[in-house]
């Protein structure tokens, strides 16, 4: 049945981005527009019936000599999962706005339109059934990164969006190579169509162009989600960004690492070293994103790295390729996405009070910030895997799938480098909240925006309601991954 | 598989070849975007080459036409759909691309990627 709130998820804040671009002058009415959309963003798939649309109202059809179902056009699909992320992304995007908006006294129509724009490709690639739309949306998310990086005021932003930049413009188009080659061997970029075409073995999956297909949409796939090798470029983003636009771009990445990958699974899930290529990949992104957050002293590149070995926690449960361990990486990958978020901005917190990002330079905040200190502490230890916080009860899922898969091997790396990352936070807690504070640190003596603590506190009370009842969400998700694994 | 198609096909692999060639190893920035500039014509050329049908008409059916002769004379249409959004997006890509280099250049006065993405952050231990 054709559902007209879906492309509603996209088009509104695209159509926002664009109004708040072209009518930059006009500051207040801006601030108001910008504000009400970001309230509309996370209330429409909590609204919306589940449902498919067909842009253009082209439904299916049935070839008149092959009698094969296929799609005209490109078809979007709305389901729990869907909500469920488009919500969280949503609840994300609406505090980042309110955070800039209390923060400028002139809001900048570019910048808002980077946020919107994101927004808007971060749910398109959530809703998309068609391969080339996906690819579409990613570029322009990659560029909306870039501009977000670019438009940040810190020291070596441009030079570090431009290495992405160039990163991107090498895996973008590797990735549009890899889509060419699945065009070519199925006719189609329709999703649903191809996985037909698979099913009725009107194509071979062993054709080393169906291979190398695989292996190029699996390359940009890396770019997207900031996993080795691209792990370095990736934190440094989340660094060279403000930090509220930090905690969006992480949303982000996340997004287009479950979205890409999913979509990845239901095509070439019959190639035999698929799944073993994700957990590989997810094992290094963990030891690699561990290791480098513990020799990092700038904090946002700790926490940037520290999102980096968490990303791997949730390609090792996707690429377990269980209904619990994937309904366990998905878990992961919401938690994620709010856990890290709070960690943002409880830093830009720290950022604003002191102008500092050198944990060797800071201490003894704990007395001057005892709410932004709590809040980063429970937002750390729910990173870490701590009961009953949200992040102990994706990892407990997912250390619980390993061993049910017969790799108890990822179930010791998971627990190792839970607690490595408990060490982490602990030292970077202590040096920028407990030791004492050295003399020559100079803390701003305004208050912090209030708007910078209601975030915070939206968001963990969203950690504590997940972590207290993980079922809300699971048995949504739990639901979706059984229906795409029929 | 027609010569035509071939020709193409080959000259796409050598253009995605050259450009990645330019852009990891060329130390010049602007030829570095070029290189990339040539990744991306390669990947629609090859895209293009997709679409070719030996013999085919263009994809547009014009009132009068039998429409059994065009389904079967056609080319494919897609991959040329497919084209212009990447061709478009690729567009934006350079256009950003050049404006961040400009910026670059204003900042440090040299093109080469070298001097200008060099690691000028001190946030690792190993700085010390």
């Amino acid at each position: 049945m054709m559902n007209e709130w879906i492309p509603l998820m996209v088009v509104i804040p695209m159509l926002c981005a664009v109004i708040v671009s072209a009518f930059n002058k006009w500051s207040k009415p801006i601030k108001i527009l910008v504000v009400i959309v970001a309230i509309c963003i996370p209330i429409i798939p909590l609204i919306a019936q589940y449902g498919i649309h067909y842009f253009g109202g082209y439904a299916p059809m049935i070839d008149t000599v092959t009698g094969i179902l296929y799609h005209p056009s490109i078809t979007y699909i709305f389901n729990i999962l869907q909500k469920i992320f488009i919500f969280v992304l949503g609840i994300v995007t609406f505090l980042v706005v309110f955070i800039y908006v209390n923060k400028y006294k002139k809001a900048s129509g570019q910048y808002l339109f980077l946020i919107f724009m994101g927004t808007s490709s971060a749910t398109a690639l959530l809703l998309t059934d068609d391969i080339f739309n996906m690819f579409v949306f990613f570029e322009i998310l990659a560029l909306v990164q870039v501009g977000i990086v670019a438009a940040s005021r810190l020291e070596g932003n441009f030079e570090m969006a431009l290495r992405y930049l160039i990163l991107g413009a090498i895996g973008s188009p590797i990735m549009l190579l890899g889509i060419g080659f699945l065009l070519a061997t199925t006719g189609s970029v329709n999703i649903t169509d191809i996985v037909s075409a698979i099913q009725n073995a009107t194509i071979s999956v062993k054709s080393p162009i169906f291979l190398m297909s695989c292996g190029l949409i699996f390359f940009g796939w890396l770019y997207a989600s900031g996993l080795p090798p691209f792990h370095t470029i990736k934190s440094g983003i989340y660094s060279k960004a403000e930090p509220h636009a930090a905690a969006l771009l992480q949303c982000f990445t996340v997004i287009s690492m479950i979205s890409i990958l999913l979509i990845m699974y239901r095509i070439f899930h019959v190639v035999e070293f698929f799944e073993l290529l994700v957990v590989i990949f997810s094992a290094i992104a963990m030891i690699l994103g561990i290791t480098l957050a513990l020799t990092q002293t700038d904090f946002r590149r700790m926490i940037g790295f520290l999102a980096v070995g968490e990303l791997g926690f949730i390609g090792l449960g996707i690429g377990l390729y269980t209904q619990f361990a994937i309904t366990a990486g998905l878990f992961q990958a919401l938690n994620e996405m709010i856990i890290t978020a709070l960690l943002f901005l409880g830093f830009g917190a720290i950022v604003y009070t002191t102008g500092e990002t050198d944990t060797r330079k800071l201490g003894g905040l704990l007395q001057y910030h005892p709410k932004v200190g709590l809040m980063i502490l429970l937002g750390g230890l729910a990173m870490a895997g701590v009961p009953p916080l949200n992040g102990f009860r994706s990892k407990l899922m997912l250390i619980q799938a390993s061993l049910s898969c017969g790799y108890p091997e990822l179930s010791l790396l998971a627990i190792i480098v839970s607690i490595a990352t408990f060490v982490v936070f602990v030292k970077m807690f202590y040096t920028i909240f407990l030791r004492p504070k050295p003399k020559e640190l100079e803390i701003s003596k305004n208050d912090l925006p209030r708007s910078m603590i209601f975030a915070m506190g939206i968001l963990l009370i969203m950690i504590v309601v997940i972590g207290i009842c993980p079922n809300i969400v699971t048995y949504g998700i739990s639901q979706y991954v059984g229906g795409i694994l029929l | 598989m027609a010569y035509t198609q071939l020709a193409v096909l080959l000259t796409s692999g050598l253009l995605v070849i050259i450009g990645l060639f330019a852009a990891i190893f060329i130390d010049n920035i602007i030829k570095k975007v070029i290189g990339i500039s040539f990744i991306e014509e390669g990947v629609n050329l090859f895209i293009i080459a997709i679409g070719y049908k030996t013999g085919g008409v263009v994809p547009i059916l014009i009132p009068g036409m039998d429409k059994s002769w065009f389904a079967t004379n056609a080319a494919y249409p897609l991959p040329f759909g497919l084209v212009l959004s990447s061709i478009v997006i690729g567009a934006s890509s350079l256009a950003v691309m050049f404006a961040i280099v400009m910026v670059l250049y204003k900042k440090y006065g040299t093109l080469k990627t070298s001097v200008m993405l060099a690691d000028h952050s001190h946030g690792s231990v190993n700085d010390e």
